[in-house]
């Protein structure tokens, strides 16, 4: 059995693909650490509580709340915040789409919906490539917005986010584009 | 306010026996708790549960987690993680009830963490209901060792400390079972519990031979509602007597009320649910209201907007692909080494006197580098846009919850924190005034020296009496509208620091950054040459970052400790502290003609101010200035009063008064027409005002489009989908209804208030032509459209224009409010663009030895000056631009001399540089506070009502809009799209609920926002760009247009499906359901 003092835990995890390592007390709070200790600032506690999505990182290759995430939870997991998001295909494409959309106004949610959005996508190409084309399991609107149900935006009303999602699917399933946006930006 | 937990110890015992000995050795007196995933610790902290001395984690003890399947049953480890479950292949076949209840379980990334055990432990999980009408079996350990119980006897004893649930068992389920699970909520995605349901029932020979029937989640104590059940199995199957079972299930749920819901709403809800759920039919019948409207033909000149329908005019934002891909720096992201952390100490008192601050203890704490309170103000303490009634840091009595008392600095946040807990306030409780009615009573608490009533404004026009003794109809109402917050997602929050020379710079998010550097010269006695106020780009505001929030404390904390501080509200102090919109009870009375023209409307409006004045007196004028609608009334009687209470401290937030006024005005539309028997199209019609004048009879802007938009309106072909039509909605409960709404929102400060604008254009170093304005970017798109804007004027390409915004250097543009970015970018060009380009041209000729006459700005640099295009274009360009040929498509012609190039050739001192100031246009009108240029709209909202549990969705929303010319298509859209959705919130989900001043929804978990799931299925969005010839008041804004009229058209909508308007919003379930089907 493992038993830590009510002193600090020294912390060794995978960040964005490197070893990282750290020393917190038990009850610091993973976003707390990726602001303040690792200068990553792109999850952002906009309520603390797990209710808003915009701390999202993909623990363990799934999409959880960082606020939600405690030191003592941490062990030894594959952590990747949006900065870290490139080193997964599918994130390059999510990315793009999105700002084919103009998805987002302000922003500040938008690392949160894109490691989600990122992890939805990895999931279902990684297991449409096991079947074939017919069984491929596209994600549709509504698997979109399931998927998406803990991401809050304040600013856009969601609908140019549905589109980014939808577009990216799209370029992933390697559908022709259509008409192409403006600028190359 | 919260205090953070105490650093506690985790024991992580790796089998069960171990996690046992572990409870049993903690220390007596301090607690001891397990946990598996914690996804709940964050909200009980943030409620002031206190942290456990102990946590001991199960998560490294094998066996507590997977899933077994076999022909009878499926156990499944109670630490197994919902999302596991959801994706395990199997059990959504096998145990599809409690699969249906883990997709309504918070959202799916708290479903990676949390499980099924943690969701049981805790006995208000929203999977009892479920598991109880599963028969579930419990198997656990305990320090007398392991044990088994179903769950339901082990919910009927008290919990024993240290026992562990280890195994959750649930019957495989059959195909012939039939069963039904809802969880009732206040949102569609992610919500609380009202009360969760499930039932579930097994037949043998037409009999039914197990019948079980659960209610729980949240406040709902979970039970099985025995007696029901009882009476339930005496039934045949096939002639069930529903009506009966209805009354049984009522009778026996036991629920709670709350601040949301009433007990007798959980139980007629969930009543509803289950009878639904099992296939009967629910009681009562529906009222829908045949309103269909011939669609009439498309309205000419108008655009539908999408990247797909305009993909000329699509451009990506400049500052898209910074922000999703996370790199992006908000003001509240600086860190920099050395660089302190602050926190505000809030009153927590909703009315109090001071009777003494004492730092000493907060000081004394090593790392805390400096405390501030009233006594560290060198200037003024009070602030605030239209009276300086607000204090920067109290000093002698709080009026709200929120009122900053003091402020610390210091080198960390925890350090900070526990300094905050150090600083002894004494106060002397005084009475709290709650009720904006009750404060203008005579013997109410004076908050204010002038008193309780802020803010009178009357005006009548005819007479009403007489007026009203000749209307065929008269209706009066009282409509009621919440106090909605902001909601933006990057709470306020920003840094500051102190240079050699004592100058101080403040970077935090706000609307206005040269008024704030005037408000914060005065608290700090600095002259303003001294300060620099940063105020973009900031993560949402809404008008909520318009009147100062964190910068008085930032700046006295950075000035005296003398080190950069950086501090950020958490969502639970932006509750707290931050203004919201002001609640609002408006009644109306309004009378018509046997043929539907209106003659009399009389409107008395009480707005709740709370503590402190802020832009109150505003957003009242506004909504006054609203009160008869786009509508011609003759006979007007006018009152509005804004009363100053302990709840809060309202402000400015979009819509400003008005979207709440149309929200009555609408409504009392509609149910006129249905009185009149007119359509709601057609009763408009005959009552539209005259599009040149304004609600006091001052002449307005012209190109008001008031019958196009009402013809948009009618156009819509969510007409055609009226009850009948069940696309969107298999579902025979729900009713679907369709309804309109019109409105125009004034944009600019108006008559009264100094509203002046302008901007700089200038050739950088690098040969960017920089468009400088003091405008934020907060989200609106202010970037976009000013490269829109730039490159429309001066025929330069997209990649020429560099947008420079909080530059304190230039011309103040005024504030990043009312909609009037827009023109103030839109009027510079028009004041500053042509001698901008004719000095470029004439450097330009210097430098090529031509006459300037023979040369024009063109894509990447000065081009050969082209023929006037005849034809008007179809692209970006207004029709009367300066540029000659921007007119037509942007020539790609051959560049003689690039910026660069051009701007390399000039000494720093002859960079072209033009400024323009200007005065927003206003009326002459000046007897009451009126605007001149209005944006135009309407809205029609196809909604689906449930008769099981009132809730009102929105199907289709189709939003049309008459604001000039659309500068950039993506942020315009994107502006209507995320108005109606905040205005869906304010018509359905969102209260800031407070009692005796104390907020009940603290945070994000009970103040319910859309979600996704709560955005329309469809939305539409179109302009009519059309301007009326010699209308020079260019594209108007319409950041406040698109949250007008979607809420009467909710409303409008519900009123067709059911015969009910609902006159309150959040619109009450309750009401629905009442409406829907009689109910005791």
């Amino acid at each position: 059995m493992s038993e830590n003092s009510p002193s600090m835990l020294a912390l060794s995890f995978s960040l964005n693909g490197v070893p990282s390592h750290c020393v917190a007390p038990a009850h610091r709070r993973l976003a707390d650490m990726l602001r303040d200790d690792f200068g990553l600032t792109a999850a952002r506690t906009a309520c603390g509580i797990g209710r808003c999505g915009a701390c999202m990182v993909l623990w363990n290759g799934r999409a959880v709340n960082a606020c939600l995430v405690m030191a003592w939870q941490i062990g030894d997991a594959d952590i990747i915040t949006a900065e870290g998001l490139d080193a997964i295909p599918e994130a390059r494409i999510v990315k793009d789409a999105l700002n084919d959309e103009n998805a987002f106004q302000c922003g500040y949610c938008a690392p949160g919906f894109v490691v989600t959005l990122t992890a939805l996508l990895r999931e279902r190409s990684t297991a449409g490539a096991q079947r074939t084309l017919s069984e491929r399991n596209q994600p549709d609107e509504h698997d979109i917005r399931r998927a998406l149900a803990g991401n809050l935006c304040r600013c856009t009303g969601y609908h140019s986010i549905l589109r980014g999602a939808l577009r990216a699917v799209d370029l992933l399933a390697g559908q022709p584009a259509d008409t192409p946006s403006g600028d190359p930006s | 306010m919260t205090t953070p937990p105490v650093n506690f110890t985790v024991l992580k015992p790796r089998s069960l026996d171990e996690a046992v000995a572990c409870f049993a050795r903690a220390p007596t007196g301090r607690s001891a708790r397990f946990v598996a995933g914690g996804t709940a610790l964050q909200l009980e902290w943030a409620n002031g549960i206190a942290a456990p001395a102990t946590l001991i984690a199960l998560g490294d003890i094998a066996d507590l987690k997977g899933i077994t399947h076999s022909s009878d049953t499926v156990r499944i480890g109670a630490l197994t993680p919902l999302g596991e479950l959801e994706r395990d292949r199997d059990f959504g076949s096998t145990v599809p009830l409690l699969k249906a209840a883990i997709d309504s379980v918070a959202a799916p990334s708290v479903r990676h963490l949390a499980t099924l055990g943690g969701n049981v432990a805790g006995r208000t999980g929203c999977l009892l209901p479920a598991l109880l009408a599963l028969d579930a079996t419990l198997i656990g350990i305990g320090a007398q060792g392991t044990w088994q119980r179903s769950l339901h006897d082990w919910l009927s004893t008290a919990a024993t400390p240290g026992e562990l649930i280890t195994t959750v068992e649930v019957p495989t389920m059959r195909d012939d079972w039939r069963w039904t699970a809802l969880k009732i909520a206040r949102r569609a995605a992610f919500s609380p519990s009202v009360i969760g349901i499930a039932g579930l029932i097994q037949l043998r020979a037409g009999r039914i031979r197990v019948a079980r029937l659960a209610v729980g989640g949240g406040s709902v104590p979970p039970a099985r509602l025995v007696h029901a059940e009882a009476w339930l199995k005496t039934q045949a199957w096939d002639a069930v007597d529903w009506t009966s079972l209805h009354g049984h299930l009522s009778a026996e749920i036991n629920a709670p009320d709350d601040a949301f819901r009433s007990a007798r709403y959980r139980r007629l809800a969930a009543s509803n649910a289950l009878v639904s759920g099992l296939g009967g039919p629910l009681p009562g019948h529906r009222h829908p209201r045949d309103r269909s409207t011939r669609a009439s033909a498309a309205l000419p000149g108008e655009i539908r907007l999408g990247r797909l329908t305009q993909p000329a005019r699509w451009h990506a934002r400049p500052d898209g692909a910074a922000k999703i891909a996370g790199s992006f720096r908000y003001l509240t992201d600086h860190r920099t080494p050395a660089m302190l952390v602050g926190r505000i100490l809030r009153a927590g008192h909703a009315h109090a006197r001071i009777l003494s601050i004492d730092i000493t203890r907060a000081e004394a704490l090593p790392g805390v580098v400096a405390v501030v309170t009233h006594r560290d103000i060198p200037g003024r303490n009070a602030f605030g846009i239209i009276v300086q009634d607000q204090p920067a840091l109290c000093h002698d009595v709080v009026r709200y919850e929120g009122d900053a008392v003091a402020a610390v600095a210091a080198v960390d946040a925890a350090t900070a924190d526990a300094a905050l807990a150090l600083i002894d306030v004494h106060y002397e409780p005084l009475p709290v005034v709650t009720d904006p009615q009750a404060a203008l009573a005579p013997d109410a608490p004076q908050l204010h020296p002038g008193g309780n009533l802020q803010r009178l404004i009357e005006y009548a026009r005819g007479d009403v009496d007489a007026a009203f003794a000749a209307c065929a109809f008269t209706l009066e109402e009282c409509y009621v509208t919440p106090r909605q917050m902001h909601g933006f997602m990057e709470t306020e929050g920003g840094c500051a620091a102190v240079d050699a020379d004592g100058n101080l710079a403040i970077h935090a998010g706000g609307q206005h950054a040269l008024r704030d550097r005037q408000q914060l010269a005065r608290i700090f006695a600095l002259p303003e040459e001294k300060i620099r106020v940063v105020t973009s780009p900031t993560g949402g505001a809404f008008g909520g970052k318009d009147e100062l929030t964190v910068q008085p404390a930032l700046g006295l904390l950075a000035l005296k400790a003398r080190r950069p501080v950086r501090l950020q509200l958490s969502r639970a102090e932006s509750v707290l502290a931050g203004t919201k919109r002001h609640p609002m009870t408006i009644r109306m009375r309004t009378g018509c003609a046997a043929d539907g023209r209106l003659l009399a409307q009389e409107v008395d409006v009480l707005a709740d101010a709370g503590a402190y004045a802020s832009l109150g007196p505003c957003v009242l004028e506004t909504a006054m200035e609203h009160a008869a609608g786009t509508y011609e009334i003759a006979h007007v009687k006018t009152r509005g009063r804004l009363a100053y209470t302990n709840n809060g401290v309202g402000g400015a937030f979009r819509g400003f008064g008005a979207n709440q006024m149309s929200y009555a005005v609408e409504c009392q539309m509609d149910r006129l027409a249905a009185l009149c028997g007119l359509s709601p199209v057609e009763f408009r019609r005959r009552n539209l005002k005259r599009p040149d004048l304004g609600f006091f009879g001052h002449p307005i802007a012209p190109s008001e489009r008031l019958e196009a938009m009402l013809n948009a309106a009618a156009a819509s072909p969510l007409w055609a989908l009226g009850p009948d039509a069940r696309e969107g909605s298999a579902d025979p409960d729900e009713v679907i209804g369709v309804g309109m709404a019109m409105n125009h929102h004034g944009n600019g400060l108006g008559s009264l208030i100094p509203d002046s604008g302008g901007g700089r254009l200038r050739l950088a170093p690098d040969g960017r032509i920089e468009a400088c304005f003091t405008l934020d970017e907060m989200g609106q798109g202010l970037l976009a459209l000013v490269v829109g804007v730039v490159t429309s004027e001066l025929a330069c390409g997209r990649d020429d224009v560099r947008p420079v915004i909080g530059d304190t250097n230039g011309p103040d543009s005024g504030s990043t409010t009312a909609a009037r970015g827009t023109y103030v970018v839109w009027r510079t060009l028009r004041l500053a663009g042509r001698e901008f380009a004719d000095k470029l041209c004439q450097a330009a000729a210097t430098i090529l030895k031509r006459d300037a006459e023979t040369l024009q700005l063109g894509i990447g640099g000065v081009i050969e000056r082209q023929p006037v295009d005849a034809v008007p274009s179809t692209s970006d360009a207004t029709a009367t631009s300066i540029a000659p040929s921007a007119g037509g498509v942007a020539a790609a012609s051959r560049v003689l001399l690039s910026y660069s190039t051009l701007a390399a050739a000039l000494p720093a001192d002859q960079l072209p540089c033009v400024d323009a100031r200007f005065d927003y246009p206003t009326t002459d009108y000046v007897a009451g506070n009126a605007r001149l240029i209005f944006a135009s709209g309407a809205c029609v909202a196809r909604v689906a009502v449930s008769r099981i549990t009132g809730e009102v969705r929105v199907l289709d929303l189709d939003q049309r809009s008459a604001a000039g010319p659309v500068m950039d298509v993506a942020a315009y859209l994107g502006q209507q799209e995320g108005g109606a959705v905040q205005g869906i919130g304010f018509t359905l989900t969102e209260e800031a609920v407070m009692t005796q001043g104390a907020y009940v929804t603290r945070n994000f978990d009970t103040y319910l926002m859309p979600s996704i799931a709560d955005a329309p299925t469809r939305m539409a969005v179109s302009a009519l760009e059309e301007l009326d010839a010699g209308d020079d008041y260019g594209p108007r804004g319409v950041g406040e247009l698109g949250i007008g009229a979607v809420t009467p058209a909710i409303a409008n909508a519900v009123f067709a499906a059911i015969g009910l308007c609902p006159t309150t919003i959040p619109i009450s379930p309750e009401l629905i359901l009442d409406a829907t089907a009689p109910h005791p």
